[in-house]
């Protein structure tokens, strides 16, 4: 052989004398970037990782043999008409800005749906016995374990929205000659509304240690924070005063998938957006189910 | 504080509650241990004896409901005790994505060392675990008896003052067995506590100094390897024994062999060993050798878990 083990060459007072000072110092970091990294690793090493790329490459693929037929054919048709006679019949400008908002709300749904699917499994995964225990046999927080893996999830939809929204901007950009930046909302809104989903895949993940579990319950969570968006028409069709309380409280309480997209539309469209109450409001409830997930672990046996 | 204890719990237990409040699980029941800094410490017991639970209880992957549990003086729940413990689970899963080399990246950034240090070590590692040729493929191409080598490796990544070892020969023909023993045998040399928690009493025989006996979440029997394998009696060989001397002394002894030239007597004690030999001298037979005889670690198991009655036992009913 031809080397030894030493015991440990750095004096173990050496080491932790960097740590409790507040603050994370370059170990605590170099412990979140490992576990980020990992994450991206496993979400690569999983077909749905490459699903979800593949899926981004065929839409992109779509969108720009659409585009090539009807869209820009069609459009720069029209342009190329006396411009008088072109205003009568077609605003350009705002044909492309439309286009644009319908994109990103159909980018919006797709990114946010595939996200959900692709990420439900990652979660559970590290609980498996035999992984969480020598996870947590080292030098690292429970949170900081719970962190790391969130923002590594996150960071892979991140990177894949981005990808995909960005593709398609520069494709409509080109073929149109109408850059409207507003277009790039989509990124930041979706990877938001995705955040505050993944809290919810974690917490599951946490309580359950079930993929399908953390699915559904996600699922299930947007199609009713959909719902609840309609409150003004149903508010009305409520018999009942605590109904139309309680139809009210959840609506404030839980995350607002509907709504964001709407202030995401607004946005885009160059219209004024009442973005901050569903941004404040899916934020705190993140947060919440976050501390819950964080609690969770902390108090569980592995 | 160190206190040149590796491992020092006091009263340390857990109790399991079934779902919804109803039964309880005692796993691990008040249990007080000393480990020195150094020593080749062998857990043992049976099969839901609480060995796991009370190593997982020291890693804080399983929170106590009583006593505490300290490591180098450290209170076991804090992550910062875990820095200088390597650790090698039971029924591990790395992850399949990862390849030799990476895993060892891995778990050597989780226990803070620098990129250069995991560099460096790597190497070195996979060298002395013999995956020199490995370190590059994906480990789900391993066998078991490489992963768990590598399995080792990792606990080593960050030279570790203390390894703990859940059954770290499980599934390793015997030449694999052989090589992590010579492994264990060069850390100890240079002063890491080695605590092993093994079912092959063998193997814990062949590589403990010090040994602990767990039977339902309780310590049975704890102490020196030296000290529990000694003092079961000796072997009494005597010539030209009379019939009448040899049924005196039989009272003596608890067993009795006939050889082709002699009688061999087992007797308990030493003071039954020389009251034989005067009876023995007395009745003209030759003594022709005392020899000390020691037990077996299977021995002293099967004898402090009862575990050889309970068979006896299930026999009998059967």
């Amino acid at each position: 052989m031809s080397t030894q083990p030493t015991t440990q060459e750095a004096p173990l007072a050496a080491q932790t004398a960097a740590i409790g000072n507040g603050g994370l110092d370059s170990s605590q970091w170099r412990v979140f970037l490992a576990l980020v990294l990992d994450t991206v690793q496993e979400a690569r090493a999983r077909w749905l990782f490459w699903g979800l790329f593949g899926l981004s490459t065929l839409l992109i693929l779509f969108f720009l043999f659409v585009l090539k037929i009807d869209l820009v054919a069609g459009a720069v048709a029209i342009a190329g008409m006396p411009v008088e006679a072109s205003r009568k019949i077609f605003n350009m400008e705002k044909f492309v800005r439309n286009s644009y908002m319908f994109i990103a709300v159909f980018l919006y749904v797709w990114g946010t749906f595939l996200a959900i699917f692709a990420s439900a499994g990652l979660m559970p995964a590290v609980l498996e016995p035999g992984r969480i225990g020598l996870l947590l046999s080292k030098p690292v927080t429970r949170p900081m374990l719970l962190v790391g893996r969130y923002a590594g999830n996150l960071l892979v939809v991140t990177l894949n929205h981005a990808y995909l929204v960005t593709a398609i901007y520069i494709i409509i950009g080109l073929k149109t000659d109408i850059w409207h930046a507003t277009f790039l909302y989509a990124i930041p809104v979706t990877v938001f509304l995705f955040a505050v989903l993944l809290t919810v895949v974690v917490f599951i993940g946490v309580v359950s240690e079930s993929a399908a579990l953390s699915l559904m319950v996600t699922v299930a969570l947007v199609f009713i924070s959909m719902l609840l968006a309609s409150r003004k028409i149903v508010v009305n069709l409520l018999s009942s005063e605590w109904s139309r309380d309680l139809w009210q409280a959840l609506y404030w309480m839980l995350p607002k998938a509907w709504d964001l997209g709407g202030a995401m539309r607004s946005l885009i469209l160059g219209e004024p957006a009442n973005w901050l109450d569903p941004v404040w409001t899916s934020a705190l409830f993140g947060v919440f189910v976050f501390g819950a997930a964080l609690y969770m672990f902390q108090k569980k046996d592995y | 504080m160190n206190t040149g204890l590796a491992i020092e719990t006091e009263g340390l237990g857990k109790t399991y509650r079934t779902r919804w409040g109803g039964r309880e699980i005692t796993a691990v029941a008040g249990l007080s241990l000393q480990v020195p800094a150094g020593v080749k410490y062998g857990l043992l017991g049976a099969n839901g004896a609480g060995k796991t639970t009370f190593v997982k209880m020291l890693l804080a992957a399983v929170r106590p409901t009583s006593g505490r549990a300290l490591l180098f003086g450290r209170e076991a729940n804090e992550p910062e005790s875990r820095r200088p413990v390597g650790y090698l689970p039971e029924n591990h899963r790395f992850p399949t994505y990862f390849t030799g080399a990476g895993m060892l990246d891995f778990y050597g950034a989780l226990s803070g060392m620098t990129a250069a240090d995991r560099a460096r070590r790597i190497p070195e590692l996979l060298e002395l675990l013999g995956l020199a040729n490995w370190g590059d493929v994906r480990i789900k191409k391993y066998s078991k008896g490489m992963l768990q080598r590598l399995g080792l490796a990792q606990a080593l990544m960050h030279r570790p003052q203390m390894l703990i070892l859940d059954e770290p020969t499980d599934g390793v023909d015997p030449a694999g067995r052989r090589h992590i023993r010579d492994v264990l045998n060069l850390l100890t040399g240079t002063g890491v506590t080695v605590f092993l928690n093994s079912h092959l009493l063998s193997e814990v025989e062949l590589f403990c100094d010090h040994v602990a006996i767990l039977t339902q979440g309780r310590l049975a029997l704890e102490g020196k390897m030296a000290n529990l394998l000694a003092g079961r009696g000796y072997l009494l060989v005597a010539r030209q024994v009379s019939d009448a001397v040899r049924k005196e002394v039989m009272a003596l002894a608890s067993g009795v062999r006939p050889l082709e030239d002699g009688v061999e007597f087992q007797i308990g004690s030493s003071e039954e060993v020389n009251r034989a030999i005067d009876r023995l001298r007395a009745g003209g037979a030759l003594i022709q050798s005392v020899i000390p005889t020691t037990s077996s670690l299977e021995d002293v198991f099967i004898a402090t878990t009862g575990l050889g009655r309970k068979a006896a036992e299930g026999e009998a009913h059967a």
